[in-house]
């Protein structure tokens, strides 16, 4: 069964997180693909990620759909004017990619090329209106394409939003996402309260939430995300939970584990960013009973 | 008002190699940021001539960037005649405007960072991009297009960390635009879905307008 139809079911998502390679060998990245392909419903590809320059997301995510893997292709608004990103989708259907999650992207200055120029020519609002656009059989100027898309599109979102955030969030479904795909959530009261604002509004009826999930490492790991990803808040019972850990990577897998049986009663699916560590996915999800 | 910073002297002596130099400040923009003005003219012509460059005068104009008649420039500074290369002391678009005019070569002093001001005592940097269609009241007068270091104008990104850009940590632009559209009553604008910016507007058209009124002949007879 594809993604789409996957999200049209009442089934509950898993989809984790690959990076292409930093230079052409894919050996890793396939294998790392091989290590989740039967626990997972698709694999997001990540578009230089944190700013840090990889393989372009189309190219891994043409060369996995050609294995048989269903992709998520990310897609940021950092790099690309409108030229390119359509220009891109339209690449990346032909190679049967199917699925676009949207964002901003990070900025330039947090990554490995600090010197480049933003482009940022649209924002994922925008963008999100570009694919409908294609999936009709138009580009954005109005002029018809030989051979439209039919991409399911997604976005992503912080589970702790400020009105103006939550306000772009509705734009984002308003403008064609079909899917969200939050930030790793450790705080399951804080999700709630966000669920139950996506719950109460009716723009997010048939829009699946699929919360992320990152599967702590180690003591530092938790205070390195704490300090530098923004949106993401390890409480202070998990840090001392990974500080007494006689196996620290294990208490990791335990606490993502009891995430994702709580998150189960929560949403709709969830997404595992291990971060590198793929061969823990299938027992994180087997510990947390999902597969 | 058009900030500008001076470039490091080193970089200065490494790019003007001619000996005999003519130095333009200017007396709009640069003069009020003391990068350009009397003062840092004056202060340039003793660094360079200890350096051993031969400063064969030196002028502030009340506008580089729209010098009027180059010809009384000429007239009013024959030192412009014994200078090899030109100096000038202005934001980037003065240096151009003065390169189309002088027939040696011309030298900026400064690096141009952005449009902005000084508001309450304070410099406010890049306040507009000059994008061709301003919208800011839709933003409760912050342009997004501008602040926002991703020129997000349908929302903030998930970058922000308390409210801090993840860029420059400084006050995310949305933090403002929502503050600033919640004390004036409009929150309701944070539901308009903005267009991505049509930069063929920077094409522009002015030129037409300004002719047809004689304006630019007015103007360079003025200054």
């Amino acid at each position: 069964m594809s993604f789409r139809k996957k999200i049209s079911s009442r089934k509950f998502i898993v989809t984790a997180e690959i990076s292409p390679p930093k230079g052409t060998d894919v050996r890793g990245m396939l294998k790392d693909a091989e290590l989740i392909k039967d626990v997972v419903d698709a694999i997001n590809i990540t578009d230089n990620q944190r700013a840090v320059m990889r393989m372009s997301p189309m190219a891994a995510c043409g060369i996995l759909s050609h294995k048989g893997y269903e992709t998520i292709m990310h897609l940021t608004c950092r790099d690309r004017n409108r030229i390119a990103l359509q220009s891109e989708l339209l690449g990346a259907w032909a190679l049967e990619v199917h699925n676009i999650l949207v964002m901003s992207g990070d900025h330039p200055v947090k990554g490995d090329h600090e010197a480049a120029k933003p482009v940022y020519d649209l924002d994922s609002v925008q963008l999100l209106g570009m694919i409908d656009g294609l999936n009709q059989g138009f580009d954005f100027s109005g002029h018809s394409l030989h051979g439209e898309t039919d991409f399911c599109a997604g976005a992503v979102t912080n589970a702790e939003l400020n009105e103006a955030a939550f306000a772009k969030l509705e734009k984002k479904i308003k403008a064609g996402a079909r899917f969200i795909q939050t930030q790793a959530v450790f705080d399951t009261e804080k999700f709630t309260e966000f669920m139950d604002k996506i719950r109460g509004s009716d723009t997010f009826e048939e829009i699946k939430i699929i919360a992320g999930v990152i599967p702590l490492r180690s003591e530092k790991n938790a205070d390195f995300l704490n300090r530098n990803i923004a949106g993401i808040r390890v409480p202070e019972d998990m840090i001392s939970r990974m500080h007494k850990a006689k196996s620290p990577v294990f208490e990791g897998m335990e606490i993502a584990s009891e995430l994702i049986k709580e998150l189960r009663l929560l949403c709709d699916g969830v997404h595992i960013m291990t971060i590198g560590t793929h061969e823990k996915t299938p027992g994180i999800l087997e510990m947390a009973g999902i597969r | 008002m058009i900030i500008s910073k001076q470039k490091e002297f080193k970089e200065l002596l490494r790019m003007v190699k001619e000996l005999d130099i003519f130095i333009i400040g200017c007396g709009k923009c640069a003069a009020k940021l003391h990068v350009g003005g009397e003062p840092e003219v004056l202060e340039m012509k003793n660094r360079l001539s200890s350096e051993g460059k031969n400063i064969t005068g030196w002028a502030v104009l009340s506008t580089a960037c729209s010098p009027g008649s180059w010809k009384e420039v000429l007239g009013q500074n024959p030192g412009i005649g014994k200078a090899d290369a030109l100096l000038v002391m202005s934001c980037g678009c003065g240096a151009s405007v003065l390169s189309k005019l002088a027939e040696i070569e011309v030298y900026p002093a400064l690096d141009t960072e952005s449009l902005g001001g000084i508001c309450s005592e304070e410099l406010v940097k890049e306040q507009c991009r000059m994008c061709g269609e301003c919208e800011i009241w839709l933003y409760g007068g912050i342009c997004a297009h501008s602040q926002c270091a991703k020129s997000l104008l349908n929302g903030p990104c998930g970058g922000a960390v308390d409210g801090r850009c993840e860029v420059d940590e400084l006050p995310c632009a949305w933090e403002g635009i929502y503050d600033r559209l919640k004390k004036l009553g409009k929150l309701e604008y944070l539901e308009f879905v903005h267009e991505p910016k049509d930069y063929s507007k920077k094409r522009g058209g002015i030129e037409i307008e300004l002719q047809k009124k004689n304006i630019l002949k007015k103007i360079h007879c003025d200054c």
